[in-house]
């Protein structure tokens, strides 16, 4: 595969088609990933939208992301209308709970409080995620995306230097990377949109979770709990209004992919006109873990989850040919289309097909492919379901405990 | 007789675990690749309950942290971990239930498009998999020429 074959990428003939690329998503309606969806209109702009793009990401010529969805937000220091700064490439997550924003992205001089805890100790974050780990104190800001705000909104700054090294209880919970640097975690920052109202609800009960820590120094942290205020929250549960969830939607992208994909994310789920449910797919995931069941090839599985933050279609199908030169991804000698049933948990399901593109025919330039897909061992019970399946759809995530006209959260519909 | 309930079930469990773990010295939770040692350091340190039980061509002590996660250790004949699965709300401490191939897995070199919610890493012999988000993570790392025969792979969850 040529994965880091992307050396020669332009990022100048990126800009030069990424106009074109626009038009031809627009013109190309109904390419549906080859899955026969047709595209869904795009809001016009307004206070609860935001745009947001597939592109190579902040690292293109070293790290081109792959099916990696960004936006823009802007941070100011509490109560100041001055001391602002917008950061870019922040990475749209539905299945994290959380602002967290690199050290690296922020301009230099621009300070946010860290929060103290009862202990006097400063509160530091461990963030865990499949593949690694960041460690960051938690801050706050005015925090605006679109037309949004949340006032001093508590969030994780990853790659502090002022609080490295990471704790050895935060290192120890994956083979890492640890991803305290842009290049290592991909984005300037992510925004945890999920179903979840916070990250760690139960770090305001007790200690165990390897999550929260009272640092009196850098290398001085102990595993605390947190004040409830503190825990860090799902941004758009802070807004003032259209906080109850969000859409993103997106255009089809065509098998062969895009060099970038514009889209929108949407504040407020049935609060102003231009979020309403209307008839949507309604699939209602575990208040626990945000989990769905997925029924692929006869078989079920209870673990599988519908991520915009995860780049691939992940599952395990033995007849596919896995790569040559990386077996943890898909070859197959030419694209296969697939059946797929979702258990809508209500009685009902939802059945759909997607594509398998063979990974050596991603293209160096390409951020937006539609049919990634990588391996997954059956035996985790899961099938992963990456920013592809929010291509050509118009995907709702609704937060625990929200009522709209189609349900109560959590739950994400299309 | 009144049937028991699900307290005096977990305390019958958690007796019986004892019971083997005092009467069966060996007979314990440990690190992938090393001999089973004691239960109650390995469980004390990942602050969990612990059971075992027998299969017929291995031992599987269950251990439930304190978190909801549970890590499942699998224990061949020989007296080895030839397998460390977990499942849960959130990571155990890979560091201590991996053992010396915890900094193996590691350095190791990845390849591919990086995705932030699935990882496969294999050195050799050694295999780690590991898949999730924020709340829900499932994953496993074994020894595969440590399997014992007639165990299959896809047990090892």
């Amino acid at each position: 595969m040529n994965f880091h074959g992307h050396m020669n990428f332009n990022v100048r003939a990126l800009r030069a088609t990424f106009g074109a690329a626009v038009c031809l998503a627009v013109i190309s309606c109904g390419g549906g990933g080859g899955s026969g969806l047709s595209a869904p209109s795009q809001p016009a702009p307004s206070s609860n939208v935001v745009s947001v793009i597939v592109d190579s990401g902040p690292s293109p010529t070293v790290q081109p992301s792959v099916n990696t969805l960004f936006t823009s937000v802007t941070l100011c220091v509490p109560g100041s209308t001055t001391q602002c700064t917008t950061i870019d490439h922040i990475q749209v997550d539905t299945a994290s709970f959380g602002f967290r924003v690199l050290a690296a992205a922020l301009p230099s001089g621009f300070t946010l409080p860290v929060q103290t805890l009862p202990s006097g100790g400063s509160l530091v974050e461990c963030t865990v995620f499949g593949d690694g780990y960041s460690w960051g104190p938690v801050a706050l800001a005015d925090f605006t995306i679109g037309g949004e705000t949340a006032a001093s909104l508590p969030l994780q700054i990853v790659g502090d230097s002022r609080f490295l090294p990471a704790s050895t209880d935060c290192s120890s919970q994956t083979t890492g990377p640890e991803e305290d640097t842009v290049l290592a975690f991909g984005a300037n920052g992510i925004i945890g949109i999920g179903v979840e109202s916070s990250d760690c609800p139960a770090c305001s009960q007790e200690t165990g979770p390897m999550v929260y820590y009272s640092c009196t120094s850098a290398t001085a942290c102990t595993e605390t709990i947190v004040p409830v205020a503190d825990v860090v929250p799902n941004p758009i549960s802070r807004f003032a209004t259209d906080n109850n969830g969000s859409f993103v939607i997106l255009p089809s992208v065509p098998l062969a992919g895009e060099t970038s994909v514009t889209g929108s994310l949407v504040f407020g789920v049935d609060t102003q006109s231009n979020n309403q449910s209307g008839t949507q797919t309604v699939v209602f995931v575990d208040p626990d873990n945000a989990q769905l069941t997925m029924v692929y090839m006869g078989t079920t599985l209870t673990d599988s989850f519908i991520d915009s933050g995860t780049n691939g279609i992940y599952f395990s199908d033995t007849s596919l040919a896995t790569c040559s030169d990386n077996t943890s991804f898909y070859c197959p000698s030419s694209t296969v289309n697939l059946p797929l049933s979702i258990d809508l948990r209500n009685g009902g399901s939802y059945s759909t097909t997607f594509n398998v593109v063979s990974a050596d025919t991603l293209a160096t330039d390409i951020a937006a492919f539609p049919g990634l897909a990588g391996t997954l061992p059956a035996s985790l019970s899961g099938f992963d379901y990456g920013l592809s399946f929010f291509y050509g759809r118009r995907v709702a995530t609704v937060i625990d405990g929200s009522t709209t006209s189609v349900g109560t959260g959590p739950y994400i519909a299309f | 007789m009144t049937p028991l309930s699900s307290r005096d079930l977990r305390m019958v469990t958690l007796c019986t675990a004892l019971l083997i773990a005092v009467l069966s010295p060996g007979i314990a939770a440990a690190t992938l690749g090393e001999p089973e040692v004691s239960v109650q350091a390995d469980s004390a340190k990942l602050q969990s309950s612990v059971k075992i039980s027998d299969q017929s061509l291995y031992r599987l002590h269950e251990m439930t942290l304190n978190t909801g996660t549970v890590v499942r250790e699998f224990v061949g004949l020989d007296g080895k971990v030839f397998a460390v699965a977990w499942h849960g709300p959130y990571m155990p401490n890979l560091r201590q239930t991996l053992g010396k191939y915890f900094d193996t897995l590691a350095s190791a070199p990845r390849s591919g498009p990086r995705d932030r919610n699935h990882v496969q890493i294999q050195q050799g012999d050694l295999v780690l998999q590991n898949a999730g988000h924020m709340r829900s993570f499932s994953g496993r790392a074994y020894l595969a020429s440590a399997i014992p025969a007639g165990v299959a792979v896809g047990d090892l969850h």
